[in-house]
C-alpha cells in the first residue's frame, strides 16, 4: 500500500515531467533557433543567460579581472620593466632578472602609455579615460603629480630639453604641450585623425605623431592618413605628411642614426568591392619608411605574404645597433623581425615606380623580414633592454611578458604578471575578437575594422549583392548588447546571427566559428565592450546651458512656430533614452540610388560624437551635415525651423550623450566587462 | 543744431578746397618729377611756386614731424598688382607673418616670401577664393582665413574648412577673424562666432543673445580680457571673457550721420572695425573714427583732424598708433598727430600729409601707395603692408 | 536482496562498458603508424601525363598495408579482389581510406572507401566514366578526377566533389584542362595538378580553388618543360612537398618543397645531390618524409625515410625485388582542414568578373617603357567563338556578367585594334561567383590598389550578348 503510493507519486511526477519536458524543450529549441539563426546550436541556456548576463552577481561569478598588459618601458639599467596593466589601471614594476612583479602603482582609468625621463627616476603614464597623466616617482613608487591633458591621452614623449611633455590625445585628435615647470598645458596642436603613437627624432629636432584614422573624405576619394611632424624648438606643426592608402598607424620609431623613421600601418581595400579575400583584396598590413633627409621618400612595404597575412601591426622598436626592427603583429600572435639593411638596399635599388608597386606587393616581405617569432595571445607593446639584447613583448590577452633573445631570435622566457589563471568565456571571446585566425589566411580580425572595439571610420562596399552597391559605414561595437537588431538593414536579430554563417560566407570567407567560439565571441561583444567616458562633452552628467536647450529641442513636440511635429518625426520618438534607439526600422530618406531599398535600423546615440562619419553610408562628415545638407526634406527629424543657434544647441546635446553606465552612480565598471547594479 | 551742422559742412568744404589746391600742386610737382625719377622717394627742395602758406611742402624727410612725435612715417613704397605676382588686383586684407606676408585677395590667398608670390585657391583646399580676413595663432602658428565662403584653418600646407553647413559656425561670410589663445573669433554676416580649438565647439552671438542691432558683424578684436565686436548698427559690443557678460557702446546721437555732441560716445552705430592696443580701443565707422580709453570716447573726423576720410573700411592699432584704411587713402594717428598717405589719381606718385595740430606738411612720395581705396593694413617693426582695391603696397619706415 | 541484485547489475554494466571502451581504443590504436602504399608488380608501364594512365591510375596495381612498428611482419594486401587499386587517401580521423580501383580489367575506375578497422570496403561512385585520385574534403565529402567532356567538344579530366555515399556529385572545374592528384590544404582549398589541353597543351601546374570550384588560381608552376609528378602534401610547418621531374621519359623525379606562404618563389630541391629518382613523397612527421625511391632505373622503387632537414635519404622501410612501391602514406589522425563556406547559388546562371586595370603591369615590368600601346578594350573568347568585345573604362577596369561554368579567355586590344596582351589562361565562374583580378597580365603577388573602379559604378556588361535578352525578359 505504502509502496504503491510512492510508486503513484513517482509516476505522477514522471508524467508531469514529461508533460513539461517535451513542449518546454520544443519552445527552447525554437527560441535558440531564432536567436542563433541556425537549427543546430546546442540548447545551452548558460551560453546566453549566464555568460552574457549583466547582472552584478552573475557577472562577478563568470568573469575575472585580467591585467591586459599594453605598453611598457625598461629602466636605464635594464633591471626593471614598467608595464601598463590597462584593465586594472595600474603600472606594474617587474624585476627582469627574477621575472617577478615587485610592485603595482595605481594610476588613472585605462592607462595607455608609459615613458621615463632621462635620469630614469620619473615615469609618466597617460590615462586615456581620465584625461590626465600620472607623474610617478620611481624611487618611492608614488604618484607625485597628475597633469591635465586633452581628450584621451595616449602616446607620450618628452621634449629634447625635458622641459615639456608631449601628450597625444587620441579622442581629441591633437597634441597637448605641457610645460613641466608650471605643469600647465601651454598649447594644443592639431594632429592627424585619431592619433596614438609618437617619437622624438634622435637629434631631438622633430616629433612624429601617428594617426590611426584617415582624413575624412567622401567615399571614392583616395585614403590619406597624416603623420604629424612637430618642430621641437618652436612647438609648432612643421608638416602634415600624408600617408596614402593607409591608416591605423599605431606607433612610430626612429633608427638610432636618425636616417629613417618607421611606422606600422594597415592598407585597407574599402574602395574595392569586397568580393574575395584571396590575393589581399580586403586588408594588407605593413610599415611605412620615411627618409629623414631633404626630399626624403615615403615608402610603404607590406609585411604580408601571398598566402599569409600578419594582421594588425601594433608596435615597432628598433635595435640600438640600427640593424633590426621588431613589429608586433597583434592579430596573428607573431613578432615580425625586419632587417633594416635589407630595407636600405630596397630603397637604394628601386625606382619610385618600383617602390609604389612594392606597397601593394605580397612578395616583397621575403626580402626584408628575417623571422616571424610566435608569441602568446595578442602581442601589443614592445620594448628593448638598453643593451638591445632582449626584446620584451606585452602579451595583452595572456597577462604575460614574453622575453626574446634579439640575436638568436628565440623566445627565452615568459614573465607571468599573475593575472587570473582561469580563461573565462568572455576572455576567450576577446581573444577571438582580436585574432585574425578566423579569417581566410588571417587577413584581418574583428579588431581590424573595429579598433578599440569601436569602428575604423571607413565606409566599405561589402557587396552583399553585385558590386559597387550598398556602401556602408562601419558601426561601433561598444555596448551594443541591448541594441538589436544589427546591421544597417536590421536583418540580424542577434550578435549570434551577425557573426554566424553568412558572416563567414561574406566576410571572413573561411570556416564559421564553432558553437563554443561563437558563444565566447558573443559573450565578449555583449558584455566586455564598454564606452569610454565622454569627458569632452559630458564629464560629470551636468549638462551645459546649451546642452539643456538642446535637450528641450530633442524632446520637443512643437516647432518654433508652435505647430505640432508629427510624433514619428521627433528626435525622442525614434531615439528614446536610455539607449537612444527605439530598436525599430525607419526611413529617413537617405537611401541613395546605389542602395537596395531598405529601411534603416535606428542606431543608438551613445558617444555619438566619436562615430563620424554619420548615416548608413557615411555621407555626413559631421553631425551638422546630417541636417544642414542631408536633412532638407525634414524626414530625419523636423529641423528646418531651427535657427543655427538652436541646431548648435541640439548638436551640443547629442554630443553630451554617453553610456548610461556613467549616469548610474551605483553601477560599477569591472575590467574586461561591465555590469549594471541591480 | 543747424548752425553747428552748417559750420561743420563749411569747414569740410574749406579743407576740401585747400587739399584740392595742394593736391594739384603736389601732382604738378611729382608729376613733372616722375618723368625722370626712379622708384625711390626724392628728397630735394621744391622748385614749385607756392602761394598757399598754410601747408608747407617738402621733399626732405627731416623737415617733417618734430622730434617728440611718436608717429612713424613710411615710404619707399613698392606696389604689387596682378601684373607682378598677385592673383588679382583687389586685395581685402594683409597680414605679416614672420618672414612672409599673407594677402587676402578676391582671387585667393597670396603669400609673399623670399621676394616671390605664391597663390592658394579653392583648388588647394581654401573654403572660398575671396579672402576677407587673416590672423595667425601665436600659439600654434596656424593661419586662420576668413573667406566669403567659410573659415579656413591653414596649418603648414593643410587646409581645414569650417562652414555653416559642416560646423557650428554662424555664417560663411566672414569679415574678420582673430586668434585669442585657444579661441578663434569670427565676425560674420550671421553674427559673431567663437570656436574653442580644444573642445572643437562653436558658440554663436547674435541679436538673440547679445546686445546687437542685427547679426551683421564687421570686426572683432581682443584686449584687456575682453572681446570687442564691431556690429553693424549696434556700435561696439563688448564681451568680458571672465564673466561671459556683454555690454554695448552705441552712438548717443543714434543713427544720425552727424555727430551732434562731440566725444559723447562712439561716433556712429554702423561700425566697420575695431582694434585694441596700448589700452586704447579704436573703432572705425563709415562716419569717422572713435577712440575709447575705457572711460572716455573721442571722435575724429576728416574735417577736424588729419583723417583722410570719414569712410573707414578697417582700423589696425599697433602700439600707440592706429592705422585707418579709408576710401581716400591710408591715415595713421597717435591721437594728436596724423599722417595720411594718398596717391595721385593720374599717376603712381602721391604724398604723405603730416598734420601736427594746425601745422600741415606734405611729403612727396614717388611712388605712393597702390590705390587710395584702402581696405587692409598691417605693420610690423619697420615695415608696413597696405591692401587696396588695386594691389598691395609695401612701405618702409623712414623716420 | 534487491540491493545486491542491483549492485551486480551495476557491476556487470560497468565491466562491459569499460571493456568495450578498452577494446575499441585498442582497435583504434592498432592502425596508427601503419603505412599503406600502392604496389605494382614488375616494371612500371610508360606513364602518360595527358591521360594519367599508369600515372594517376595504374593498371594491375594493389594497395597494401605495412605495419612499420612491427618490422619483419609481412605486408597485408588490402585490395585482394581488385584488378587494379591505387591512390590511397586517409581520412582525417585515420579510420578510413579512399582509393580508386577497377574490379576487373577494362572495368571503369571507381572510387571506394575502406574502413581501416574492419577492412570493409564500400563503393562510392558508380560512374560511366573513370573516376580516380580521390581525396577527403572536410564535411564528409570528397574531391576526385573524372573523365568528362568540356563544353561538349573538348575532352579532359575535371574535378568533381560528392558526399561520401556518392550522392550530390558536383563538377567544380570547367576549363579545357586535365585536373589530377588533388589534395586539400589546411586553409580548406583544393590543391591539384592542372594542365591546359586546348588550344595547345601546356605543362602541368599546381592550382588551388575552393571546394565549390570558385576562386581558382595558380599555386605553383615548375620550371619550363618540367612535370609535377606527384600530388602535393602540406605539412604542419607550412611546407608543401611533391615530386617534380624535368625528364618526362623518367618515371620519377626530385623531391621539391615550397612554402605555403609564398609557393611561387620558395622552391627547394631536396634531392638534388642524390643519385636515382623518387616516385612519390608524403609526410611522416615534422622533418621526416616517406618516399618511394630507387637508386637506378634498373631498380624497383622501394620505401625509404627521408630527412627533410639534412636532405638525406634515411633507412629503407620496405623493399620488394618484384614490386615497385608507389604512393605511400602513413595512417594517422591529422588536423582537419578548414571547411570553407560557399556563396554559390545554383539558381543563378551567371558570375561576375571585375578587373581593376587591364593595363596593369607587374613589378618586374613597371620600368619597361618600351611597353606596347595601351589597351582600351577586351575580347572575351569562348572555346570556339568570341563572346564579345567590350570597351574598358578610362581607368582600365571592366565589370562583366558572364555565363557560369563556361570557360573563356580574355585578350586586350589597343585603340587601333591590335592585340596588346593575351589571350590569357582559361577562366570560368561558378554560379553567383564574384571574382576580381588586378590586371590581365597579372603579377600573382600583387594586391589591388585601393581605388573604386569606374566600371562598378555601372551595371555589369552582360556576355554573351544573347544573355542580355534573357536577363531583360527575366526582369520584365
Amino acid at each position: 500500500m505504502k509502496k504503491s503510493k510512492i510508486l503513484i507519486i513517482f509516476g505522477v511526477i514522471f508524467v508531469l515531467g514529461l508533460i513539461v519536458y517535451f513542449p518546454g524543450r520544443k519552445a527552447a529549441r525554437s527560441h535558440v533557433n531564432y536567436i542563433t539563426a541556425v537549427d543546430d546550436h546546442p540548447l545551452s541556456c548558460t551560453s546566453c543567460h549566464v555568460y552574457t548576463s549583466q547582472n552584478k552577481w552573475v557577472s562577478k561569478m563568470v568573469n575575472e579581472d585580467y591585467y591586459s598588459p599594453f605598453n611598457m618601458v625598461v629602466s636605464n639599467d635594464g633591471s626593471r620593466l614598467y608595464v601598463i596593466a590597462q584593465d586594472i589601471n595600474e603600472l606594474m614594476v617587474v624585476d627582469t632578472e627574477n621575472e617577478n612583479v615587485l610592485n603595482k602603482i595605481n594610476v588613472g582609468v585605462h592607462p595607455h602609455s608609459v615613458i621615463l625621463n632621462k635620469s630614469g627616476k620619473i615615469a609618466y603614464v597617460s590615462n586615456e579615460w581620465s584625461d590626465n597623466v600620472s607623474v610617478i616617482d620611481l624611487v618611492s613608487s608614488k604618484v607625485i603629480d597628475t597633469l591635465k591633458t586633452g581628450n584621451g591621452p595616449a602616446g607620450l614623449a618628452l621634449s629634447s630639453n625635458e622641459q615639456f611633455l608631449y601628450v597625444v590625445n587620441v579622442f581629441g585628435s591633437d597634441l597637448s604641450v605641457i610645460d613641466l615647470s608650471t605643469k600647465e598645458e601651454i598649447k594644443r596642436l592639431t594632429t592627424g585623425n585619431n592619433p596614438t603613437g609618437t617619437a622624438l627624432s634622435p637629434d631631438g629636432k622633430v616629433l612624429y605623431v601617428t594617426s590611426r584614422r584617415a582624413n575624412m573624405v567622401p567615399y571614392g576619394e583616395p585614403l590619406i592618413s597624416d603623420l604629424t611632424i612637430i618642430n621641437d624648438s618652436t612647438k609648432t606643426v612643421a608638416k602634415y605628411l600624408g600617408i596614402e592608402s593607409a591608416y591605423m598607424m599605431e606607433n612610430v620609431a626612429f633608427t638610432p642614426s636618425g636616417d629613417l623613421a618607421m611606422t606600422t600601418l594597415i592598407r585597407p581595400k574599402n574602395l574595392i568591392t569586397s568580393i574575395q579575400v584571396e590575393r589581399g583584396w580586403m586588408m594588407n598590413h605593413g610599415i611605412a619608411i620615411i627618409e629623414q633627409k631633404e626630399e626624403g621618400r615615403v615608402v610603404q612595404l607590406l609585411l604580408d605574404e601571398p598566402n599569409a597575412y600578419y594582421s594588425d601591426p601594433f608596435d615597432i622598436v628598433i635595435s640600438p645597433d640600427g640593424k633590426k626592427a621588431f613589429v608586433s603583429s597583434s592579430g596573428v600572435d607573431y613578432i615580425s623581425v625586419i632587417s633594416i639593411d635589407s630595407i636600405r638596399t630596397i630603397l637604394a635599388e628601386s625606382s619610385p615606380k618600383m617602390l609604389k608597386s612594392f606597397s601593394n606587393n605580397l612578395g616583397i616581405s621575403s626580402r626584408f623580414v628575417i623571422k616571424r617569432i610566435s608569441t602568446g595571445a595578442n602581442p601589443k607593446g614592445l620594448t628593448l633592454s638598453p643593451d638591445g639584447k632582449r626584446l620584451y613583448v606585452a602579451e595583452q590577452l595572456e597577462d604575460k611578458i614574453a622575453v626574446i633573445n634579439t640575436e638568436s631570435l628565440e623566445t627565452i622566457g615568459s614573465i607571468n604578471l599573475g593575472g587570473p589563471l582561469r580563461i573565462t568565456v568572455a576572455r576567450q571571446g576577446r581573444r577571438l575578437f582580436n585574432n585574425a585566425g578566423h579569417t581566410f589566411q588571417n587577413q584581418y580580425a574583428c579588431y581590424t575594422c573595429h579598433p578599440d572595439n569601436h569602428e575604423d571610420g571607413l565606409v566599405y562596399n561589402m557587396a552583399g549583392k553585385d558590386m559597387g552597391r550598398n556602401v556602408t559605414n562601419t558601426q561601433s561595437l561598444r555596448e551594443i548588447g541591448g541594441t538589436a537588431p544589427f546591421k544597417w538593414n536590421g536583418k540580424n536579430q542577434s550578435v549570434y546571427k551577425q557573426d554566424g554563417m553568412r558572416f563567414s560566407a561574406i566576410l571572413t570567407r573561411t570556416e564559421p566559428f564553432n558553437h563554443d567560439d561563437l558563444d565566447a565571441l558573443v559573450a565578449y561583444i555583449v558584455t566586455g565592450i564598454k564606452h569610454p567616458p565622454n569627458l569632452m562633452y559630458n564629464p560629470d552628467g551636468e549638462l551645459t546651458e546649451s546642452q539643456i536647450r538642446g535637450k528641450e529641442i530633442y524632446n520637443r513636440s512643437v516647432d518654433n512656430l508652435g505647430i505640432a511635429i508629427p510624433e514619428n518625426n521627433r528626435c525622442i520618438t525614434c531615439h528614446p533614452p536610455p539607449l537612444y534607439t527605439d530598436l525599430k526600422m525607419a526611413d529617413v530618406s537617405t537611401l541613395s540610388d546605389t542602395d537596395d531599398p531598405i529601411l534603416f535600423d535606428t542606431p543608438h546615440l551613445h558617444n555619438i560624437f566619436s562615430s563620424a562619419p554619420y548615416l548608413h553610408d557615411g555621407r555626413a562628415e559631421t553631425l551638422e551635415e546630417i541636417w544642414t545638407i542631408y536633412g532638407e526634406d525634414d524626414k530625419h527629424g523636423h529641423v528646418n525651423d531651427l535657427t543655427k543657434m538652436q541646431l548648435n544647441d541640439l548638436i551640443d546635446y547629442l554630443k553630451s550623450l554617453r553610456s548610461p553606465l556613467y549616469d548610474d552612480d551605483k553601477s560599477e565598471v569591472q575590467h574586461g566587462t561591465y555590469i549594471k547594479s541591480n | 543744431m543747424e548752425n553747428k551742422g552748417l559750420r561743420k559742412y563749411s569747414k569740410i568744404v574749406a579743407i576740401a578746397v585747400i587739399i584740392l589746391v595742394a593736391a594739384s600742386f603736389g601732382f604738378k610737382i611729382t608729376g613733372e618729377h616722375s618723368l625722370d625719377s626712379n622708384s625711390n622717394p626724392i628728397i630735394e627742395k621744391s622748385k614749385a611756386e607756392n602761394n598757399d602758406t598754410s601747408i608747407e611742402k617738402t621733399f626732405d624727410i627731416n623737415n617733417v614731424l618734430n622730434e617728440k612725435s611718436s608717429m612713424p612715417i613710411y615710404g619707399n613704397w613698392r606696389n604689387f598688382t596682378s601684373k607682378n605676382g598677385l592673383p588679382g588686383d583687389k586685395a581685402y586684407c594683409v597680414r605679416i607673418d614672420g618672414e612672409r606676408v599673407l594677402v587676402g585677395t578676391h582671387e585667393g590667398l597670396a603669400v609673399y616670401e623670399n621676394e616671390k608670390w605664391r597663390t592658394y585657391t579653392t583648388k588647394d583646399g581654401l573654403a572660398h577664393n575671396g579672402v576677407l580676413a587673416i590672423d595667425v595663432s601665436e600659439q600654434t602658428g596656424d593661419v586662420w582665413l576668413g573667406t566669403m565662403g567659410g573659415l579656413t584653418r591653414w596649418s603648414t600646407g593643410k587646409f581645414e574648412n569650417f562652414t555653416q553647413m559642416n560646423s557650428g559656425m554662424p555664417n560663411d561670410l566672414i569679415y574678420s577673424v582673430i586668434c585669442d589663445g585657444k579661441k578663434v573669433w569670427v565676425a560674420t554676416g550671421g553674427g559673431a562666432g567663437q570656436y574653442d580649438t580644444h573642445t572643437k565647439r562653436w558658440e554663436i552671438f547674435t541679436e538673440q543673445n547679445a546686445p546687437m542691432h542685427e547679426p551683421w558683424t564687421y570686426g572683432v578684436c581682443s584686449g584687456d580680457g575682453k572681446i570687442f565686436i564691431a556690429a553693424w548698427g549696434g556700435g561696439v559690443v563688448e564681451y568680458t571673457k571672465k564673466t561671459k557678460q556683454f555690454r554695448d557702446y552705441i552712438d548717443p546721437d543714434g543713427n544720425m550721420e552727424i555727430d551732434l555732441f562731440p566725444d559723447d560716445g562712439v561716433v556712429h552705430d554702423i561700425t566697420t572695425g575695431v582694434s585694441w592696443a596700448d589700452d586704447y580701443l579704436w573703432v572705425a565707422t563709415y562716419f569717422g573714427l572713435s577712440r575709447y580709453d575705457g572711460v572716455h570716447w573721442k571722435g575724429y573726423f576728416d574735417h577736424d583732424s588729419g583723417l583722410a576720410s570719414n569712410f573707414i573700411n578697417f582700423v589696425k592699432a599697433e602700439g600707440s598708433v592706429a592705422f585707418m584704411c579709408t576710401d581716400k587713402g591710408l591715415s595713421s594717428t597717435d591721437g594728436n598727430n596724423w599722417i595720411t598717405y594718398t596717391k595721385n589719381d593720374t599717376n603712381k606718385n602721391g604724398k604723405a600729409i603730416i598734420t601736427e595740430g594746425t601745422k600741415k606738411t606734405e611729403l612727396a612720395m614717388t611712388p605712393s601707395i597702390s590705390h587710395n581705396f584702402v581696405i587692409g593694413v598691417d605693420v610690423k617693426d619697420d615695415v608696413i603692408w597696405v591692401a587696396t582695391s588695386k594691389g598691395v603696397s609695401r612701405g618702409e619706415l623712414l623716420k | 536482496m534487491h540491493k545486491k541484485r542491483s549492485n551486480t547489475v551495476f557491476l556487470i554494466i560497468m565491466t562491459i562498458s569499460f571493456s568495450v571502451v578498452f577494446f575499441l581504443s585498442c582497435k583504434e590504436s592498432s592502425n596508427e603508424g601503419m603505412i599503406v602504399f600502392t604496389q605494382v608488380e614488375g616494371d612500371i608501364q610508360k606513364i602518360n601525363y595527358i591521360t594519367g594512365n599508369s600515372w594517376r591510375y595504374i593498371p594491375n596495381s594493389r594497395i597494401v598495408a605495412l605495419n612499420s612498428n612491427k618490422s619483419g611482419e609481412k605486408i597485408k594486401v588490402l585490395t585482394e579482389d581488385y584488378f587494379s587499386a591505387c591512390s590511397p587517401d586517409i581520412s582525417y580521423d585515420g579510420k578510413f581510406m579512399l582509393f580508386a580501383a577497377q574490379k576487373k580489367q577494362n572495368d571503369i575506375w571507381q572510387i571506394w572507401e575502406m574502413n581501416l578497422e574492419n577492412l570493409k570496403i564500400r563503393q562510392i561512385t558508380s560512374s560511366s566514366e573513370d573516376c580516380f585520385n580521390p581525396s577527403y574534403l572536410p564535411g564528409k565529402r570528397m574531391v576526385f578526377s573524372k573523365f568528362t567532356t568540356i563544353d561538349n567538344v573538348k575532352e579532359g579530366y575535371a574535378l568533381f566533389t560528392s558526399n561520401l555515399d556518392g550522392s550530390e556529385i558536383n563538377q567544380i572545374t570547367f576549363n579545357p584542362h586535365a585536373y589530377f592528384a588533388s589534395t586539400v590544404l589546411q586553409d580548406g582549398r583544393i590543391l591539384t595538378i592542372s594542365r591546359q589541353l586546348f588550344p595547345e597543351q601546356k605543362d602541368g601546374m599546381f592550382m588551388v580553388m575552393r571546394p565549390d570550384g570558385t576562386k581558382q588560381e595558380l599555386f605553383y608552376k615548375g620550371l619550363k618543360g618540367s612535370e609535377i609528378h606527384s600530388r602535393g602534401w602540406e605539412t604542419n610547418d607550412g611546407k608543401v612537398f611533391f615530386i617534380e621531374t624535368d625528364n618526362k621519359d623518367k618515371e620519377g623525379g626530385d623531391i621539391i618543397s615550397v612554402n605555403y606562404n609564398r609557393p611561387l618563389h620558395s622552391r627547394v630541391n631536396l634531392s638534388s645531390g642524390i643519385e636515382g629518382d623518387f616516385y612519390a613523397v608524403s609526410p611522416i612527421q615534422a622533418g621526416s618524409l616517406l618516399v618511394s625511391y630507387r637508386s637506378s632505373d634498373n631498380d624497383r622503387y622501394a620505401l625509404y625515410e627521408f630527412d627533410e632537414v639534412n636532405k638525406t635519404l634515411g633507412k629503407v622501410i620496405y623493399k620488394d625485388e618484384n614490386y615497385n612501391i608507389l604512393e605511400a602514406v602513413v595512417i594517422k589522425k591529422k588536423e582537419r582542414p578548414r571547411k570553407l563556406p560557399s556563396d554559390l547559388n545554383m539558381s543563378v546562371n551567371t558570375g561576375l568578373l571585375l578587373c581593376q586595370d587591364i593595363n596593369f603591369t607587374d613589378v618586374q615590368s613597371v620600368e619597361d617603357t618600351s611597353s606596347i600601346s595601351k589597351a582600351v578594350r577586351i575580347e572575351v573568347m569562348g572555346i570556339d567563338t568570341s563572346l564579345g568585345i567590350v570597351d574598358v573604362e578610362k581607368d582600365g577596369s571592366f565589370y562583366l556578367k558572364v555565363l557560369a561554368d563556361t570557360p573563356f579567355r580574355i585578350q586586350t586590344i589597343s585603340e587601333d585594334g591590335q592585340v596588346v596582351n593575351g589571350p590569357g589562361s582559361w577562366i570560368y565562374l561558378r554560379p553567383n561567383e564574384r571574382r576580381g583580378c588586378v590586371g590581365c597580365h597579372e603579377d600573382h603577388e600583387q594586391v589591388p590598389y585601393n581605388r573604386q573602379p569606374l566600371s562598378v559604378r555601372k551595371e555589369p556588361i552582360i556576355l554573351p550578348k544573347q544573355l542580355n535578352k534573357v536577363h531583360k525578359e527575366k526582369d520584365s
